[in-house]
């Protein structure tokens, strides 16, 4: 790594204008390219060879909090596309002074509502960007304002979802494989295909379930509470349903890592965690991580249950993981956290620390322990 | 291209562009992981590639590039003669001696034992029209049953433990082999709730495949374990498929032990013998590793059934599952599968040596089912009396699981 640290800083211009015989090199820290570009490649100039200029669509809540940071690190120029109720820029639990004010310095804010699309056209249009990262859409009328209005647009960089693959027995799920087009998540495939018909250099990232520090799904959340309440975990079924959680810090790093990648453009990758995991696993994972003794699992029929509109469990009663072996062997990405360590990362920056986003609600779970009881 | 036309949910994940898209991936024989800084000089990463993808030194130096040849070698397969495993040694020999080496296979006991009578050994002709040899000894005395010859390759796919590959090894070891091959077990692997068993995961150290692992990595510069799991393939020695189709044929359920979501590998034997001949021509990236040896994909216990009615052209299946403490069974005797997760990727094979799955359930299984009606087994009278036992404990109509 210092071998990259310092040819970088010995490429870095001291102009933006100034440039290397029309070709443009991009080299980074966090980049491992397979290719080449070779010098008088037909290759568009920026001004500044290594830096885009960089639309986030969200960026306040999860992912995008994360990815700006690495993107501003990179020395690219970021734009945070919200509506602004949440707070632009926040500090991250660990996060020092110094590095927070670097970052909240230089990230900037377009406030805007992405579904009021004419606004999205002109705003954008009127801006210019090299590069968007959608990573709050999820329909794909939301993408078309956006491609209207950036005709030059190097890269549009999609957070999708393996939500979208078709249910099988056959698994893991691959990114070549069917997907489900009645899905909860049709809307994403629907933006992949418009993507592809409207001839825009696509990348798109799907996610399995994500966790780490604010996570606003309830993932790790969910155990935690139970954990600490000291109370069982009602699992549903066997227990064996096996599942896969991927840290945002890793999704973030390989968000980074497709950008201006060739391997990346028109491609499709699965990011989640190196590993799958039961739910049995997952619970006694989370007590590891916090710290807290082994959990007692109470294993229950969903159908014995009407749970009305509350969901008694955070995750689809089924397998589903998917196969991150493409990202790893085309963008040079690993996921570097296991599933221990990445719930502690969560615990210690988060729950640990007495912030969750949902408050603790066990309706479901009495609902299902005093069902155990009467039938004992 | 992610889109696939078939019917049945299980057979979606396979359509044709699946294999086209793995076999279109670029990454040749020598796209290893490489150091991240490489990343920084791509340039000098273009010619060390192109360098590794020549010939050996003496063409270099000789301004020569061409295209690296796979040196035609002596291999020698100490094969089981009975088995799930037994048919590996088959596929395997076929491979290579297509691939123009020279295949000696000896088989542990006698020729003329009734054995020799069951798959593959009743194909050995196969072998032996191909240019292959075939001999029958005791492995315990590979040197008597060899003779003095000597091969570069050794593949041991017999012994479980020490006792049995020990001198299989300290043989090859005094008779100069270069490479030495052992067909372990993914069963070794210790039980986890994080899926799937990879290489490097903790093993039972008590088993006997890792004794022999151990041993010959101390022996052997030049050594590989291929840690199998369930096959599926024209010649197999032990029953897969057929346990499906003799109920499926028969119009009878389907007993399954647990909640049927168990996830388990069944590879057709024709990735393991790609993975093993891959190693054989790739010595220097082979050696010293160990590989899950299955497909690069996983079914459940239940989807295993849906997938075999669906090649047997039936409709629906009735799977009918069971506590087997409750049913009062063995689940060992009863199921020919492991009753929880057993479930490996091929991660090393697929990083170190190029090595691809083509493995397709939905497919290959229609050609199983095509040699099972064929073979005229569907038609023979078959006593269920486990499967029996087992319905009679569950006492409820069987459960019709659509295909």
């Amino acid at each position: 790594m210092a071998a990259t640290a310092s040819l970088k800083s010995s490429l870095l211009l001291p102009s933006p204008l100034s440039d290397f015989s029309g070709a443009a090199v991009s080299i980074s820290a966090q980049k491992r390219r397979s290719s080449w570009q070779p010098r008088g490649a037909r290759v568009q100039v920026s001004a500044a060879a290594d830096s885009k200029n960089i639309l986030v669509m969200g960026g306040t809540r999860f992912i995008g909090v994360f990815l700006s940071r690495i993107l501003v690190k990179e020395g690219h120029q970021v734009t945070l596309f919200t509506r602004g109720k949440a707070p632009i820029t926040q500090q991250l639990p660990g996060e020092s002074d110094a590095e927070y004010a670097e970052f909240s310095s230089k990230v900037q804010h377009l406030k805007g509502d992405r579904q009021d699309f004419e606004f999205v056209k002109t705003s954008l249009a009127a801006k210019g960007y090299d590069v968007v990262y959608d990573i709050n859409g999820r329909e794909a009328v939301e993408v078309e304002p956006i491609i209207d209005a950036l005709p030059n647009l190097e890269q549009y960089i999609y957070c999708s979802s393996a939500g979208v693959y078709l249910k099988s027995d056959i698994l893991p799920h691959c990114e070549v494989d069917a997907v489900d087009p009645k899905s909860r998540h049709k809307g994403k495939l629907e933006t992949e295909n418009l993507l592809t018909s409207r001839g825009v250099n696509w990348t798109s990232i799907r996610p399995v379930y994500i966790y780490g520090p604010l996570n606003y799904n309830p993932v790790e959340e969910w155990f935690f509470h139970r954990l600490k309440a000291g109370r069982p975990i009602p699992i549903p079924g066997a227990g064996n349903q096996i599942t896969q959680l991927g840290h945002v810090k890793d999704l973030a790093r390989a968000f980074n890592l497709v950008l201006g990648n060739p391997k990346a453009g028109q491609q499709i990758f699965n990011i989640s965690g190196a590993k799958y995991v039961t739910f049995d696993g997952l619970a006694r994972a989370c007590a590891k991580a916090g710290g807290f003794p082994e959990p007692e699992l109470v294993h229950y029929n969903p159908k014995d249950f009407d749970f009305g509109k509350k969901k008694a469990f955070p995750f689809r009663d089924q397998h589903f993981f998917a196969s991150v072996e493409k990202a790893i062997s085309e963008l040079g990405w690993t996921p570097e956290f296991d599933l221990v360590d990445g719930l502690t990362d969560s615990y210690n920056l988060d729950f640990g620390r007495g912030t969750f986003r949902k408050a603790a609600d066990f309706t479901t779970d009495d609902m299902i322990l005093d069902k155990k009881l009467a039938t004992v | 291209m992610a889109l696939c036309a078939a019917a049945a949910s299980t057979a979606t994940a396979f359509a044709s562009s699946r294999l086209s898209a793995s076999t279109a991936r670029p990454r040749g024989p020598s796209s290893t992981s490489l150091p991240s800084f490489v990343g920084a000089f791509p340039r000098a990463v273009a010619t060390r590639r192109s360098r590794r993808a020549a010939a050996p030194a003496a063409a270099r130096r000789a301004g020569v590039t061409v295209r690296a040849e796979a040196k035609k070698k002596s291999v020698l397969i100490v094969n089981t003669n009975s088995g799930g495993h037994a048919v590996i040694g088959f596929y395997f020999a076929k491979e290579l001696l297509a691939a123009g080496h020279a295949v000696t296979v000896l088989t542990v006991g006698d020729e003329g034992s009734d054995k020799m009578k069951k798959p593959p050994f009743s194909r050995f002709s196969e072998l032996t029209s191909a240019g292959g040899k075939t001999v029958w000894g005791d492995p315990a005395d590979v040197g008597a049953a060899m003779g003095g010859a000597s091969f570069d390759v050794v593949l041991d796919n017999n012994g479980k433990d020490l006792d049995a590959v020990k001198p299989v090894a300290d043989w090859a070891k005094s008779a100069g082999v270069g490479q030495f091959l052992f067909i372990s077990s993914a069963g070794i692997y210790k039980p986890t709730e994080e899926p799937p068993h990879v290489e490097g995961d903790a093993v039972k150290e008590s088993a006997g495949h890792v004794g022999v692992e151990k041993y010959i990595a101390e022996q052997f510069g030049s050594w590989a374990s291929f840690r199998p799991q369930y096959m599926i393939g024209s010649g197999n020695n032990k029953d897969c498929e057929e346990w499906f189709f003799d109920r499926i044929v028969r119009n009878r359920p389907v007993p399954i032990p647990g909640n049927g979501m168990q996830l388990t590998n069944i590879a057709h034997v024709r990735d393991l013998s790609r993975m093993l001949s891959l190693a054989v021509e790739k010595p220097g990236a082979a050696a010293g590793k160990i590989f899950n040896c299955v497909s690069d994909r996983a079914v459940t216990l239940s989807g295993m059934a849906k997938l075999c009615a669906a090649a047997a052209g039936v409709a629906a299946v009735e799977v009918v599952l069971y506590d087997p403490a409750a049913a009062g069974v063995d689940a060992k005797k009863a199921f020919p599968f492991r009753n929880m997760h057993f479930y490996s990727e091929p991660r090393a094979a697929k990083e170190a040596l190029g090595w691809r799955s083509s493995t397709n359930l939905p497919e290959d299984l229609k050609e199983r089912y095509a040699e099972y009606a064929a073979s005229g087994r569907g038609e023979k009278t078959m006593t269920f009396d486990l499967d029996d036992k087992i319905l009679a404990a569950v006492g409820k109509a069987p459960a019709s699981v659509a295909v």
